[in-house]
């Protein structure tokens, strides 16, 4: 499909999401509303993902580049976290391990333990007949 | 000079020669510290500190790449479209990782800010460092917390996950995809799906679902802080 419609439409989504935001009554971010939105759109098959193929391959292979201006704003608050940054870059480092860790082995062990249970199941019917 | 450098051209010129030379150091390198975004913003802030140009100056052009945070976010939604099979089998168990790795993130955060003494502000500022930019901006202000060092936090800690993904996975002796993936995403949401996206393509869908959830699971704690 032409760029332009790719465009329009995930800038339209974007705008949906964005305005839902502003009326919800809690903190929700218009990004994560939009990514909603467009997941429902392809599932109802109101849209394929050929429509938005190109420009969505272009932002999601340049992610990490759309976050620069925000690693660059930390320079704002410099002077705030000037006195305790060591601490705080320790705190960030041991709690990013400690919830990358937890987050792994509990869905690691669950879908075991989901494994087990099919499995059992099976037995169990097994042994009945 | 100012002239130059007050024009959006300069921080938009800037940030992608930052951001090429980054990817040019890490296929060079081959190694993970050579994060591209780590290298881009430690070039851009040298340009910006060593010039004098004003931070305002660089976000005439840098808030125009940063307009573009909110579709890269949402295309996410093709990765989780394609995956979708997956999610569905395996829904209990990422909710449950989203729901253990965001409380161990809060509380390990407080814990260790009550063990270093910090400034209130600071800590409660720090508790959302886990969850993408727009969540730990509303979530920060509604608890008390400072948003621009909410911002800080979240981005550092986004710039980690994307470098130790790799060696957290072995580290961890992570096996499945589906695990790898949403542990990124919980830990270090956006930016770490930025490296769970070049890991796979389940890792990247995994990730970007992580982001959503540990959102989600964050306001609703933060509700009782």
């Amino acid at each position: 499909m032409k760029m332009m419609y790719q465009i329009g439409i995930l800038f339209g989504v974007c705008l949906i999401g964005q305005t839902i935001s502003v009326f919800l009554p809690i903190p929700f971010p218009g990004s994560v509303l939009s990514m909603i939105i467009l997941f429902l759109l392809l599932y109802f098959r109101v849209l394929k993902v050929d429509h938005i193929r190109q420009k969505a391959d272009f932002l999601l292979k340049n992610m990490a580049f759309f976050f620069i201006p925000a690693g660059i704003g930390i320079l704002s608050s410099f002077d705030l976290i000037r006195s305790s940054i060591l601490p705080l870059l320790l705190i960030i480092v041991v709690s990013t391990i400690l919830t990358f860790g937890a987050t792994a082995l509990t869905v690691q062990g669950v879908i075991t333990l989901q494994d087990r249970l099919a499995r059992a199941g099976k037995g169990k019917g097994k042994s009945h007949e | 000079m100012s002239e130059v450098y007050a024009s959006p051209f300069f921080g938009i010129f800037l940030s992608i020669f930052a951001f090429e030379t980054g990817v040019w150091i890490n296929k060079k390198t081959k190694s993970a510290a050579a994060n591209p975004l780590l290298i881009a913003v430690v070039i851009c802030i040298l340009v910006i500190k060593i010039f004098r140009i004003p931070l305002e100056s660089y976000n005439v052009g840098g808030d125009l790449i940063s307009v573009f945070l909110g579709p890269a976010t949402a295309v996410l939604a093709i990765a989780v479209y394609s995956q979708f099979t997956l999610l569905k089998k395996y829904f209990l168990p990422i909710l449950l990782g989203t729901i253990v790795g965001s409380s161990v993130s809060i509380g390990s955060v407080y814990l260790l800010c009550k063990a270093f003494h910090l400034d209130e502000a600071i800590s409660r500022s720090m508790l959302t460092k886990s969850v993408t930019t727009p969540f730990a901006i509303a979530i920060s202000e509604n608890i008390g917390g400072v948003p621009s060092v909410a911002v800080a936090a979240v981005v550092l800690t986004g710039i980690l996950g994307a470098v130790f993904a790799p060696l957290l996975i072995r580290l961890f002796h992570v096996r499945n995809p589906v695990a790898a993936g949403v542990a990124i995403g919980t830990s270090s949401h956006a930016v770490g799906t930025s490296k769970a996206i070049e890991l796979g393509e389940t890792e990247g869908a995994m990730s970007g679902i992580a982001i959503g959830m540990a959102g989600i699971v964050t306001v609703i704690i933060s509700l009782f802080l």
